[in-house]
């Protein structure tokens, strides 16, 4: 009898310890190329990869397509229009001229052209050329390569009140 | 009553301190079990985020709509039970957006499709009903699917999205890899179509090259490289080739390549140069420096390149439309070399190699300069002696052709390719770990590993794989891993029939004179028509409203570049005034654009002193100047306007100015507002910018550059 009783606790005790067995989540994967839905290698530090996003990947893709030709020392096809151009127009990476102007006012300027906006009339209007939506998302894309990087408002109130 | 039955109603001591023992036990389970549910993981979330929205500005908007218990997006059409926004709570949020939020409350990054009504799991897979992270996150043994990794999200776009989405670069550059790399040669992959030529026609190739290297490139396609370590022979882009590496032994590489030297269907016809041609060049000391030259000239290098070194370093330079032909002279012989040039669709029908006019001159000069410059002495040097080929070696390689599944990719006159040689892989994206056979490899078991190692080594996976070993670099492979997890084989939207990868068949097939110039210069493998052809250089769909017929006749007769910045050019085709009319005729008269009337504009209404204000608004007002060159300054963006008054319609001009994106979609001219007084004004500024004479020719421009 005491054996019985022995053998039921203990099978109770084993039933009951069943749910700890489950296996230990394993630690997920660190390479950040693999959190990121596209890369931009900084043209100033080929070390430094900046993981970009769906809208930040989008405004990669219109700026190789529409801005790179001014606003870089390298295009796709060699040679940089920005040697051209007096005054020079900023690296699209440049994040002393940019960090300090608001959102509102790269849109402005991008859809306004730079005339509008008391800029460089060679910059020109994109408002009928761009969507909206691309327009955000090339400012997303140079936010995220600024160097130095950007830090945005805390509180989306600020941004109305920058230059 | 007996006495067993009596026994039975008593209970023993033992037996009550068993019962006792449980039922306090049982008890104490119940009192944990609210516990253990008060502390399960969603709950603890949902308070964190309470608590984490105490702690900011806008606590007040992020609770608005705070519900303590299970959250669930439930679409019952895509068979979607996502409760993923359980903990990721603020994922609508936009105030959340910024990467010092943590996880799980950060914002989605914006995208076309609202998370209400898609769900997550249909764009990042994993177990949507789950309750748990880890299980909702990660494979365990009863739920398989785990979150597909950022780094290949596209394949989700590519579910359901057949046709091209610019959206997903990725994805798209996968696709075109499955059909470049002639996946479908062994495989049946949804949406790729079989192409009427996927590896080179082998009927004739005991004409074309030796024994000898046929059997080096048999053994290993990419160690056709110089010391350095860098070059191949035959490549895209990267330098690598588009032919995998079969793992071969000796002898089924001596068969192989006894088999394919003898297939000498039709033998090579030398051609018989013009004696006097001969004569005067064969002694000639500049002979291969002149070959050189005019190789420069006719642009061979916006199809084919070449390794160069330069600095220690050695670069593929030019295009990647035709095979790399850095070392060509030592593979392929001087009289096939001749007869090709002369009439590519001669030994390849399908070739996009254009017809080139040769002069005996010429055609002596190219052909001297590539055996003798474009060689390799110690190409073959490590192969061994091999005689002349025996009947048995022939039968066997024959039989080698078969059983490889050589017949995939190349075409044998009397040999089809075996239906289903590989297994079908419309549906590998969607498959469950269970379902793949990882045999003793130790990658991680996952889908994603599968593929990969599958892609670069079949043979650690499964010993018995047919499958050849292909050298891709990381983003190519990143990109056809998308590409193939996007093969899930579920049907989808009506977008479903759009094939993903269009069959390059010529569906814009012109009639008359032009047809057959068109078919003879290939003018689709650079150009596109009516939606047809290659997008390498401009569309020519409207090239008759754009351009005036005197000039395209002068632009053939010599072509030049018309933007600074491209690297492409377009090849010297030495046409006669005749063929070069004859285009310009079919241009000019057929390949109009709807938008644009040419009689609506008359040139000689433009008045002085509208060139004059036009002038003004190009220098101050617009600044065109950034990107476009006149004469010697201004931009490198568009093309250059120095001649364009010989050059454009004025109608077309006036579009232009009006809404470019209308006549060329997608160009990236900016639009602007300009009333209709300063697009006269512009156009006739504009027409009054024209070189006198002839525009310096792009051959002597390259002739000056030659000697660097």
């Amino acid at each position: 009898m005491r054996q019985r009783t022995l053998f039921l606790v203990l099978v109770f005790l084993l039933i009951a310890s069943l749910p700890a067995c489950r296996k230990k989540s394993v630690e997920a994967k660190t390479d950040p190329l693999l959190r990121a839905y596209d890369v931009e290698t900084d043209p100033s530090d080929p070390q430094r990869v900046v993981p970009l996003n769906y809208q930040q990947a989008q405004g990669k893709r219109v700026f190789y397509r529409n801005c790179v030709w001014c606003h870089a020392d390298a295009t796709p096809a060699g040679p940089s229009n920005r040697s051209n151009l007096t005054p020079a127009p900023p690296l699209m990476n440049d994040g002393e001229t940019f960090n300090s102007l608001s959102d509102e006012f790269l849109e402005n300027t991008i859809t306004l052209g730079g005339s509008a906006m008391g800029k460089s009339a060679m910059m020109p209007p994109w408002g009928r050329t761009l969507t909206h939506d691309e327009i955000v998302a090339v400012i997303a894309y140079i936010r995220a390569t600024a160097q130095p990087p950007y830090q945005p408002p805390a509180r989306p109130g600020l941004r109305y009140s920058a230059k | 009553m007996s006495s067993k039955d009596e026994e039975m109603g008593k209970i023993s001591h033992g037996m009550r301190l068993v019962f006792a023992l449980s039922s306090v036990m049982f008890v104490a389970v119940l009192a944990v079990s609210p516990v253990k549910d008060l502390r399960r993981e969603w709950k603890q979330s949902k308070r964190g985020y309470v608590r984490y929205a105490q702690t900011r500005f806008d606590t007040r908007r992020l609770l608005a709509d705070y519900h303590p218990e299970i959250d669930q997006i439930w679409i019952p059409e895509m068979n979607v039970v996502d409760r993923c926004t359980t903990c990721h709570q603020g994922i609508t949020e936009a105030s959340l957006a910024d990467p010092s939020v943590p996880q799980p409350f950060r914002s989605h990054p914006p995208i076309p499709h609202h998370v209400r009504d898609w769900g997550c799991s249909v764009c990042h897979r994993g177990q949507g009903a789950a309750t748990e992270a880890a299980e909702a996150h990660e494979t365990t043994l009863a739920w398989e699917q785990p979150l597909l990794p950022m780094r290949y999200i596209q394949a989700s776009c590519g579910v359901c999205h057949r046709d091209t989405r610019p959206e997903a670069p990725l994805l798209n550059r996968g696709r075109q890899l499955l059909a470049r790399l002639n996946c479908v040669g062994c495989h049946s992959l949804s949406g790729i179509e079989r192409p009427t030529m996927l590896g080179p026609d082998l009927t004739n190739i005991g004409t074309k090259v030796r024994r000898e290297w046929l059997y080096k490139w048999l053994k290993e396609p990419r160690t056709m490289v110089d010391s350095s370590g860098n070059v191949t022979v035959n490549g895209y882009e990267s330098g690598q080739p588009r032919m995998p590496q079969f793992r071969l032994n000796e002898q089924e590489l001596r068969d192989l390549s006894a088999y394919l030297s003898s297939l000498q269907g039709r033998p090579v016809e030398p051609y018989k140069f013009d004696p006097r041609v001969v004569a005067a060049w064969e002694k000639k000391p500049d002979l291969v420096d002149q070959g050189e030259m005019r190789f420069r000239q006719m642009f061979c290098s916006t199809c084919h390149s070449l390794a160069v070194t330069r600095a220690g370093e050695t670069k593929l330079i030019g295009g990647d439309i035709g095979p790399e032909l850095t070392k060509i002279g030592s593979k392929v012989n001087a009289d096939w070399l001749a007869a090709w040039l002369r009439n590519p669709q001669a030994y390849l029908p399908l070739s996009e190699m254009p017809r080139y006019q040769w002069s005996d001159e010429d055609l002596y000069k190219v052909v001297h300069y590539i055996t003798t410059k474009l060689t390799d002495p110690d190409l073959l040097s490590d192969v061994p002696a091999l005689e002349s080929p025996t009947p048995d070696e022939v039968r066997t390689g024959h039989r080698l052709f078969l059983e490889k599944g050589c017949a995939g990719c190349h075409s044998v006159q009397g040999i089809s390719p075996q239906k289903d040689f590989g297994p079908e892989l419309s549906n590998l994206g969607g498959k469950n770990v269970s379902q793949l056979e990882f045999g003793n490899s130790t990658i991680p078991r996952n889908l994603i590993s599968y593929i990969q190692a599958k892609i670069t080594d079949p043979l650690s996976v499964n010993r018995a794989a047919r499958m050849p070993q292909y050298h891709l670099e990381e983003p190519d492979l990143a990109a056809i891993t998308t590409a193939l997890l996007s093969m899930t084989g579920t049907p989808s939207s009506a977008g479903l029939s759009k094939l993903i990868v269009p069959a390059p068949r010529p569906e814009f097939r012109p009639a008359g004179a032009f047809g057959e110039l068109y078919q003879r210069y290939r003018c689709y493998a650079c150009h596109r028509f009516n939606g047809f052809g290659s997008n390498l250089a401009p569309d020519l769909s409207f090239e008759g409203s754009r351009a005036q017929r005197k000039w395209i006749v002068e632009f053939l007769k010599n072509p030049q570049t018309l933007r600074p910045t491209l690297t492409f050019r377009m090849p010297q085709f030495n046409m006669t005034d005749r063929e070069a009319g004859d285009i310009a005729d079919y241009l000019a008269m057929v390949l109009q654009s709807p938008n644009v009337n040419l009689e609506s504009v008359n040139s000689k209404e433009f008045t002085p002193q509208m060139a004059v204000l036009g002038k003004e608004l190009y220098d101050v007002k617009y600044q065109c100047q950034a990107c476009h060159t006149i004469g010697s300054s201004g931009g490198y963006v568009g093309p250059n306007l120095s001649n364009v008054g010989n050059w454009m319609n004025p109608a077309w001009i006036e579009e232009w100015l009006r809404h470019s994106q209308a006549l060329v979609p997608g160009t990236i001219e900016p639009r602007r507002e300009l009333t209709n007084q300063e697009v006269t004004a512009l156009t006739a500024y504009l027409l009054t910018l024209r070189q006198a004479g002839q525009p310096k020719s792009a051959a002597s421009t390259v002739a000056a550059a030659g000697g660097q």
